[in-house]
């Protein structure tokens, strides 16, 4: 069997001197979709930002292999030009860049770290149209600031263009604070439901089931103090659903 | 006293009301010390040595006989401006042969005149009815600069303009017909080529008739080496009559080594709009200073500029808006990126007097600090005398977002070069107020 996709071992990392991830141990190969679930506060999107390279975020110890390659010691951009893509809960405004012209770079730093030939202007924006239109994107917002001035909504359509455009390995949605928008969760779970196939993977950080009836997960796991606490099929989730998470965090 | 002022022959010295002038801009030139109020931020280290040079004056070569010599145009440089004697227009007086290309490949079409170390290259573009070129000395003989060079530059004041007084030869006279509205910028092109501590002195002035409107862009630039160390020491007046509009446009790119200082002295008169943008990216010392009299009802000043710096640069956009009258309205957005050991300096003044009600002035300044070794000096003035007016001013400094540039890498764009997209998008905004879209390409794609 090839390498998976991903393995997290025995990962502990800290945010200002407070330990959040603790021993943390997760496989996820090529077509899988697994869930993160756990009750807010827990540290979800530590775990995110930890595998996206976030400054400020520190592993003290542990390993994460992508592809059989140490992800932990290569640069963010590197992490995104193999195949890593976080669909953010909050994304970032930028004032002054059109998205066109920003999904263009993206486009073409991958291409060229894969030695590919850079696509020019007309290409990259037949591509960008193209795609766009399936996701219910006019023509008018690509030409805007990135997300600046976005409502929620289209900034998830914004990200599921992004990773369309792309096509990461591995997707990462997280979404682990509580205020969920649906309807912009929906924007991006069509997306999602539509990139994947048996070479991809998607991890779902959350904290509500409902996330899960719209991307059904062959893998559930239950987060609490720093690591996973219990795994199990699409049914945990609703267990959950049903429990809360008392269940978890008072063993500890 | 420093080598910046020289003996050096000038043509004219036999024109009392010329010769007067030069004289007080000769008495009046002192270098600015950091007791200088004006000058506390930026420091003039770079003037201060004694081996300036000044090239002997081109008027009175001419005069000694270079004139007759009118069978040879001398146009064998492959200048690729001009090879027939008849249409270059220069007189016989061309003086190419000795000088290399001038050519400069613009992604914009434009009237261009050359300067070329400090003297103006005498190629004339084909200009149309209604405008008019010439020499400021040949001005001076017909009569036509006396009523308006340095007429509102006060001299102890701005002791650079003093120093330009003092040697005013340099320089051209332009004048637009009322009415006439020009369809090409016109392009004045500084070419600096020299390992000699050179300095060049240029005034030139600028009267837009009634009703007319043109662009002028000035492009500074070097080709040489790098250590190249020379002075360029430009004043500038606009005459704006009534309703006139001028455009002035102006990418300052001088030698690494370089000290460039200029003044844009402004009459703007009833209904009249005089816009500026000014980008400052080279020299060791640059200072873009403009003063603006909004001097009759409805007159209008939007003065931009946009500076990008790094190594141990100081550049310095320093403005003066005075509100003479009332209904005027001025308005200035300046943006700084600043890195290394460099150093931004902006100083603007607001002045509105008494009886100028009903007017609205407005500045912003804001800088992007790159390393922790980067200043950036602000001094805003409001000095308002009147009692119904609007005004606002603004400065801030900040650094690259952090989220944003992680936002970018985690899409896979390098960090170089998510730092360089948005100095751009930082700048934009104050580049975007280019009204014409060829030069704000020209001037985006400096940045």
């Amino acid at each position: 069997m090839a390498d998976p996709l991903l393995k997290i071992e025995d990962l502990c990392a800290q945010v200002a001197g407070k330990e959040i991830i603790k021993n943390f141990n997760l496989t996820i190969n090529e077509g899988e979709v697994h869930a993160v679930m756990g009750p807010n506060g827990a540290g979800k999107s530590t775990l995110s930002h930890v595998l996206t390279g976030k400054p400020g975020y520190e592993v003290t110890s542990g390993h994460v292999w992508f592809k059989g390659k140490d992800l932990l010691k290569m640069s963010v951009e590197d992490r995104a030009r193999e195949g890593l893509f976080l669909i953010m809960q909050y994304p970032v405004e930028i004032p002054g860049v059109p998205v066109t012209s920003f999904l263009k770079h993206a486009v073409n730093a991958q291409r060229q770290y894969n030695n590919e030939p850079e696509l020019d202007t007309m290409e990259f924006i037949k591509l960008l149209r193209e795609e766009a239109k399936k996701l219910g994107i006019d023509a008018e917002m690509l030409k805007r600031p990135v997300n600046v001035g976005f409502s929620g909504g289209e900034k998830k359509r914004l990200e599921a263009l992004q990773m369309t455009i792309l096509k990461p390995s591995l997707a990462i949605l997280d979404e682990a604070d509580s205020g969920l928008d649906i309807d912009a969760i929906k924007v991006v779970s069509n997306g999602v439901n539509a990139l994947m196939n048996e070479h991809r993977a998607l991890l779902i950080i959350t904290h509500y089931q409902k996330l899960l009836t719209y991307i059904k997960p062959d893998f559930v796991h239950v987060f609490a103090d720093g690591h996973i606490v219990k795994s199990g099929n699409s049914s945990l989730s609703e267990e959950i659903e049903q429990n809360g998470y008392a269940a978890y965090t008072k063993e500890q | 006293m420093s080598g910046l002022l020289s003996d050096i022959a000038l043509f004219g010295a036999d024109i009392p009301w010329l010769d007067g002038l030069r004289s007080r801009g000769r008495s009046a030139f002192v270098l600015p010390t950091a007791k200088t109020e004006a000058w506390k931020y930026t420091k003039l280290h770079a003037l201060q040595r004694d081996d300036f040079v000044y090239s002997p004056s081109k008027f009175l070569e001419e005069l000694e006989g270079v004139a007759d010599s009118d069978d040879e145009c001398g146009c064998t440089c492959g200048c690729g401006h001009h090879h027939e004697h008849e249409d270059c227009g220069c007189g016989g007086h061309c003086q190419c042969a000795h000088k290399p290309r001038l050519y400069i490949d613009l992604p914009f079409d434009a009237y261009q005149i050359h300067f070329y170390n400090g003297k103006f290259m005498p190629l004339y573009p084909a200009l149309p009815v209604g405008v008019e070129v010439m020499t400021l000395m040949q001005a001076v003989v017909e009569g036509e600069a006396k009523n308006y060079v340095g007429k509102y530059i006060d001299l102890q004041k701005y002791p650079f303009a003093a120093l330009n007084t003092a040697m005013l030869e340099e320089g051209l006279f332009v004048k637009v017909d009322a009415g006439v509205s020009l369809q090409k910028p016109l392009m004045f092109i500084y070419h600096t080529q020299t390992e000699n501590p050179l300095v060049s002195n240029i005034r030139n002035i600028f009267i837009a008739g009634k009703n007319s409107s043109f662009e002028i862009v000035e492009y500074f630039y070097h080709v040489g080496g790098d250590k190249d160390c020379y002075f360029n020491n430009i004043v500038n007046e606009f005459y704006l009559s009534a309703q006139a509009n001028v455009k002035h446009y102006k990418f300052q790119n001088e030698a690494f080594k370089a000290v460039h200082i200029a003044l844009n002295y402004v009459n703007v008169r009833e209904g009249a709009f005089y816009k500026s943008f000014c980008l400052q990216k080279g020299a060791d010392l640059g200072r873009n200073e403009t003063k603006v009299d909004l001097v009759q009802e409805q007159a209008q000043a939007q003065v931009d500029a946009a500076y990008i710096m790094n190594g141990w640069a100081t550049l310095d956009t320093t403005t003066d808006v005075e509100h003479l009258s009332s209904s005027t309205s001025s308005d200035q957005l300046v943006k700084g990126v600043v890195g290394g050991q460099a150093k931004g300096v902006f100083q603007g003044k607001i002045s509105i007097v008494k009886d100028a009600q009903e007017t609205e002035g407005h500045q912003l300044h804001r800088a992007l600090l790159l390393s922790d070794t980067a200043e950036i000096d602000v001094k805003p003035e409001l000095e308002i005398y009147a009692d119904n007016v609007k005004c606002s001013h603004g400065a801030a400094c900040g650094e690259l977002d952090q989220n944003q540039l992680f936002y970018m890498r985690s899409r896979g764009i390098g960090e170089d070069e998510a730092k360089q997209i948005l100095i751009d998008a930082y700048l934009l905004e104050v580049i975007s107020r280019i009204d014409n879209e060829q030069i704000k390409e020209w001037i985006l794609s400096n940045v």
